[in-house]
């Protein structure tokens, strides 16, 4: 009785988490609150296969990215092009200005292939070690060092180019550098 | 209460993305604003239903 409260109150924390992954992953608000929805009537079916004692966040991570590529396999491309997301992909354009915003940085991301953008997220943002995010995506440890590696790079690519126009990357460096004297 | 010195080192999960980098730093910008987002109410209201129909059906059997 106890454990099923406490299961319930643990779901019920991690919906901002899987809220964030949900909107990371499909890039769409209404479609990321359905999968969440989704994880959690799957999670609370399948609580008896849940250890108590492990790590109940990424059991649900690992629900919900499921989730997310069965409905993909299931719905095909078209769902992502008529929410204009992809539209919005093509239609990239440098920043107007030079320092790297976060609208820059979400049009960066959006371009990211799903594989790079679920490893950096959930390295980088979500807090999961390497060998969370390797149980999370079913893959190795090395395959999840090496996706965030590209991801970076990507983005860097992306990111520089959006602001070289008036500043240029040497400036983005500096500024780097220079915010980080703490 | 000591400080637990066995806690491993935070700084070991995303060296690469650390704070030292401007992409690791708007990657969590990004994300934090997803998740301090306001929570919608179906969210608890999907959970005490899986809970209420839960405890109909444990009902059931009992009798």
């Amino acid at each position: 009785m106890a454990a099923d409260i406490d299961f319930k109150t643990g779901l019920l924390g991690a919906v901002p988490s899987l809220r964030a992954f949900a909107v990371s992953l499909s890039q769409n608000s209404d479609r990321a609150d359905d999968l969440v929805q989704e994880t959690l009537v799957k999670a609370w079916d399948k609580q008896s296969s849940f250890q108590p004692g492990t790590n109940l966040k990424a059991w649900l991570f690992t629900i919900l990215r499921n989730e997310f590529y069965s409905q993909m396999r299931k719905r095909g491309r078209e769902v992502q092009d008529s929410d204009g997301a992809m539209t919005a992909r093509l239609a990239v354009h440098p920043s107007q200005h030079g320092s790297m915003d976060l609208e820059d940085f979400r049009n960066a991301l959006e371009r990211l292939p799903e594989d790079q953008r679920e490893a950096i997220i959930l390295i980088g943002a979500s807090g999961f070690s390497y060998e969370e995010a390797a149980e999370i995506c079913e893959c190795a440890v090395g395959t999840i060092k090496s996706r965030v590696s590209r991801a970076r790079t990507r983005l860097q690519e992306l990111l520089k180019v959006s602001g070289e126009s008036d500043y240029g990357p040497d400036s983005i460096a500096a500024q780097v550098m220079g915010s980080n004297a703490a | 209460m000591k400080p637990n010195k066995d806690q491993p080192a935070a700084t070991e999960r995303a060296e690469p993305l650390g704070s030292n980098s401007e992409i690791g730093r708007k990657l969590k910008q990004y994300y934090d604003e997803l998740v301090t987002e306001e929570v919608p109410d179906r969210f608890a209201d999907l959970l005490r239903q899986l809970e209420d129909r839960e405890a109909g059906t444990s009902a059931r059997k009992g009798d």
